[in-house]
């Protein structure tokens, strides 16, 4: 077949229409529930058992119209046939005599008269004909002795969907209808189950959502290719199409493989770091990680410090650049009068290290997801109720709150897959001559930090400052007080203080959502672009021809947006020459400055702004729509200096 | 597992002398059995007798019979060492339509055609291919040593023995096998374990 991607498109959109769960909306990809970050979409539907019995019969309903064959022989081409039905096609009317005696398919041959007796070749009693059954070869065998070839053949495993006839050198297939009309219930359902199994595992486009206990299946719509591909089940469950593995985009398959092979091997060596507890770098006392974000504060000495490198949190994000930089892997310095031995003991030391450092991160963050998991559960569960009384909001007001919850998880998941990604990516020592390495790992970790940034902040805002918020709320309560004088009511849920507390508060977390998820937008584009080329794009693009490639999108964002939401018209209204006078800058610095990666940071970040059509503040967390102002219009904080004391 | 259809392969078995093969109930007990075939003529088996185990499952005859070669036999598709038999119908090739005459009938084919690329007996099987009358001349040696008449009733005998002393036939079997064939041992283990 001609490989036309106008043809594909058509053919997957046709496709779709034929799909009665997809008139339903009901794809795996939810934007209202999954804040999927993924730029390449992947076309796929969800199938229950239902679903998938109905589509196995329509297919055989299919092959047994086009080709005038029996049910029981439908199935036998089509499972030869991978479930395909164009492939069906295909092979039969290419030659249907060989096809036919590959699956065992005979003409069905003359019963003769059911009024006489014969041996049955297996108990070797005599029997009425009319009693006995028969493949279509008319190979007659007793009631019973079929059922306990039938029955054995189950117990023996999916193989008994290709069954044969027991006559020794006769391989006419044994129909379904057969089977089961031979068999007892608990092995018919067996029969059944190795069917739908064999539908599913089969075809291609069909895999088992591996969750435990679900019974539902994916199909990808489009041809798959062994790239990764994520889905999510509607049981809820995310994973990677191509591997089987959990949902691990924008990093391959294959550095997930590696990376999972990598873990068990160095197990281990690594159990004491999976410990949940951690000394207070200041008062050493044992501290418990309980909640997912990496601020904490000891309950003791209640110092404030970075579950992930324990340095102090107040020093956090200017010790060095100016930017939130713990997730930065610096090799140990080496000291040059090291002999043979402790120079390989010190290799050994120094690469394990490197390991762990990055599957600490891992699998810190692998933990974290899960706690935002539960938390979100929690806060749906019961939080929106309490929260809906304390401040005079329907919970179907409170959704954001769920949305940040959601994002949260997201951005964990996408995070702790970059750590494989880093690990793989960048060696143990880049030599320093290697500029461009240098520079991409510079660039990567650089967004990683940024986007690693706004998670914590979205994740303590979602976690901390709504519980401290709701605590606060408690203790002013008086839904309904009752004044000294009589009987006046108070709703302090809806004092105009509280009010403002609240819309106060509602806007930072909706802000911080929304930039968090466009930091994550960005990092998963570089990883799925390729750091190179895009810092490519940044570095060598000629001017013209950047404003040329901006220019028509902008104009036609601009003439679309009829009743665009703000962040849109912002969009819009983002200076045009934004990216040329960047460019053209950032040539300026690239010759002043020795650090260029960090200088495409900046870059990178205002780019993000442009795109938002605001930015937020570091320090208080506030959006700034005025983007020309360099300090914050809460905080006086300035927008990209290091985070003042307050 | 059905006994009807045993004792009517045992019927056909002993109406079907010419055949070369036959078969034994050991006891009372119709999982274990023991089959008796001579050597295919004009091969290095010829004049020879083999006995070989079978064990039977519940499942028989949709299941496979368990087959063994007790007397030890040269051959690319047989153990040298524990007469294990390398056989498709004994394997996934089994029907229920078949039976233990069929199926001795085949291992008597087995030895007068070998099939050395599926081997058994990798050391056998080498010496098939690359030294052919060295192969012939160690076969007829190990039948005229160990595939005789006389061997095959002594082992008779050595059960006897032990069943004689009030031991299940069954029982007797294992332990000789186990033992490889001394009697005094086997005794020994038998009234160990009592
Ligand atoms: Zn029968
Ligand atoms: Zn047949
Ligand atoms: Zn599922
Ligand atoms: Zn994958
Ligand atoms: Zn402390
Ligand atoms: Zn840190
Ligand atoms: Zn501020």
């Amino acid at each position: 077949m001609e490989d036309d991607s106008d043809y594909e498109d058509s053919y997957v959109a046709s496709d779709v229409e034929d799909y009665p769960t997809s008139e339903d909306g009901d794809y795996g990809y939810d934007p209202q529930t999954e804040p999927e970050i993924s730029m390449r979409r992947a076309a796929y539907t969800v199938l229950s058992e239902e679903e998938l019995k109905l589509r196995q019969q329509e297919a055989l309903q299919q092959v047994m119209q086009v080709l005038s064959i029996s049910e029981g022989e439908a199935v036998r081409v089509l499972r030869h046939c991978k479930w395909d039905v164009n492939r069906v096609n295909e092979e039969w009317f290419a030659d249907t005599e060989a096809l036919r005696d590959k699956i065992g398919l005979v003409d069905e041959q003359p019963t003769g008269s059911g009024r006489r007796k014969e041996s049955c070749g297996i108990c070797f009693d005599e029997f009425w004909v009319s009693e006995m059954h028969a493949a279509p070869c008319n190979h007659s065998f007793c009631r019973g002795c079929w059922k306990g070839y039938v029955h054995t053949a189950i117990s023996g495993g999916p193989a008994v969907l290709s069954l044969r006839c027991p006559l020794p050198d006769c391989s006419a297939a044994v129909p379904a209808a057969l089977v089961t009309a031979v068999s007892d219930p608990k092995h018919r359902e067996k029969y059944h189950l190795y069917s739908l199994r064999s539908f599913v595992e089969d075809n291609q486009r069909l895999e088992w959502c591996p969750a435990p206990g679900c019974e539902n299946a994916v199909e990808a719509l489009h041809e798959v290719s062994n790239e990764a591909m994520d889905v999510t089940c509607r049981c809820g469950s995310s994973f990677c199409f191509n591997c089987k593995e959990e949902a691990h985009r924008p990093v391959d398959c294959e550095t997930v493989k590696k990376w999972i092979i990598k873990n068990s091997a160095e197990s281990e060596n690594l159990n004491w770091i999976l410990a949940n507890t951690k000394p207070c770098p200041k008062c050493k006392r044992p501290i418990e990680k309980n909640q997912g974000c990496m601020h904490m504060s000891c309950s003791q000495c209640k110092h404030e410090f970075c579950w992930l490198c324990l340095a102090s949190w107040q020093e956090h994000g200017e010790r060095t650049g100016g930017f939130y930089n713990c997730n930065k892997y610096e090799s140990a310095k080496k000291r040059g009068d090291y002999d043979a031995e402790s120079l390989k003991r010190e290799h050994a030391r120094v690469s394990l290290q490197r390991y762990m450092h990055y599957y600490q991160r891992w699998a810190e963050n692998d933990r974290a997801r899960s706690q935002a998991l539960s938390s979100k559960a929690e806060a749906n569960d019961k939080k929106l109720e309490v929260l809906s009384e304390f401040v005079a909001t329907p919970t179907s007001q409170l959704k954001f709150i769920l949305d940040a919850w959601a994002q949260v998880v997201e951005c964990r998941r996408i995070l702790k897959w970059t750590y494989a990604y880093g690990y793989y990516r960048f060696g143990d020592n880049i030599p320093d001559e290697d500029t461009a390495q240098k520079q991409q790992q510079g660039f990567f970790e650089f967004n990683q930090g940024q986007a690693e940034m706004f998670l914590e902040k979205l994740n303590g805002v979602v976690e901390k400052d709504l519980d401290n918020l709701v605590e606060e709320f408690k203790r002013e309560p008086g839904l309904s007080e009752v004044a000294p004088d009589g009987s006046v009511f108070v709703d302090q849920a809806s004092s105009p203080e509280r009010q403002a507390v609240w819309s106060k508060f509602r806007e930072q977390l909706i802000g911080l959502t929304e930039v968090t998820r466009m930091h994550f937008v960005k990092l998963v584009q570089e990883l799925e672009k390729g750091l190179d080329q895009l810092l490519a794009f940044y570095s060598e693009q000629p001017e013209a021809e950047a404003e040329a490639e901006v220019e028509p999108a902008a104009v036609s964002t601009a003439e679309a947006s009829g009743s665009a939401t703000p962040a849109q018209q912002a969009t819009a209204k983002a200076p045009k020459r934004s990216k040329r006078s960047r460019i053209s800058s950032r040539a300026a610095a690239d010759k002043a400055s020795n650090s260029a990666a960090a200088f495409s940071l900046q870059e990178a970040d205002s780019e993000l702004e442009a795109e938002a059509g605001y930015w937020q503040c570091r320090r208080c967390t506030v959006i700034n729509r005025d983007l020309n102002s360099q300090s914050c219009s809460m905080c006086a904080q300035n927008r990209r200096g290091p985070i003042s004391a307050s | 597992m059905d006994a009807g259809r045993i004792q009517k392969e045992l019927k056909e078995i002993e109406r079907d002398k010419k055949s070369g093969v036959s078969v034994q109930l050991n006891g009372d007990n119709i999982h274990r059995l023991t089959g008796f075939l001579e050597g295919p003529k004009d091969t290095a088996y010829q004049g020879g007798y083999f006995v070989v185990d079978i064990k039977l499952e519940d499942q028989y005859p949709f299941v496979p019979p368990k087959m063994r070669f007790r007397t030890k036999v040269w051959h690319p598709n047989i153990s040298s060492a524990n007469g294990a038999i390398c056989l498709d119908i004994l394997k996934d090739q089994w029907s229920p339509a078949l039976t233990l005459k069929t199926a001795l009938l085949s291992l008597q084919a087995l030895l007068a055609s070998p099939e050395p690329d599926d081997p058994q007996d990798g050391v056998v099987a080498s010496q098939y291919i690359k030294n052919q009358p060295l192969f012939q001349r160690t076969a007829r040696q190990w039948t005229e040593q160990y595939a005789t008449r006389e061997l095959a009733s002594q082992d008779d005998e050595k059960v006897l023995s032990i069943t004689s002393m009030g031991f299940p036939r069954e029982m007797a079997l294992t332990a000789l096998e186990s033992t490889h064939g001394d009697v005094n041992a086997a005794i020994n283990k038998l009234l160990e374990s009592c």
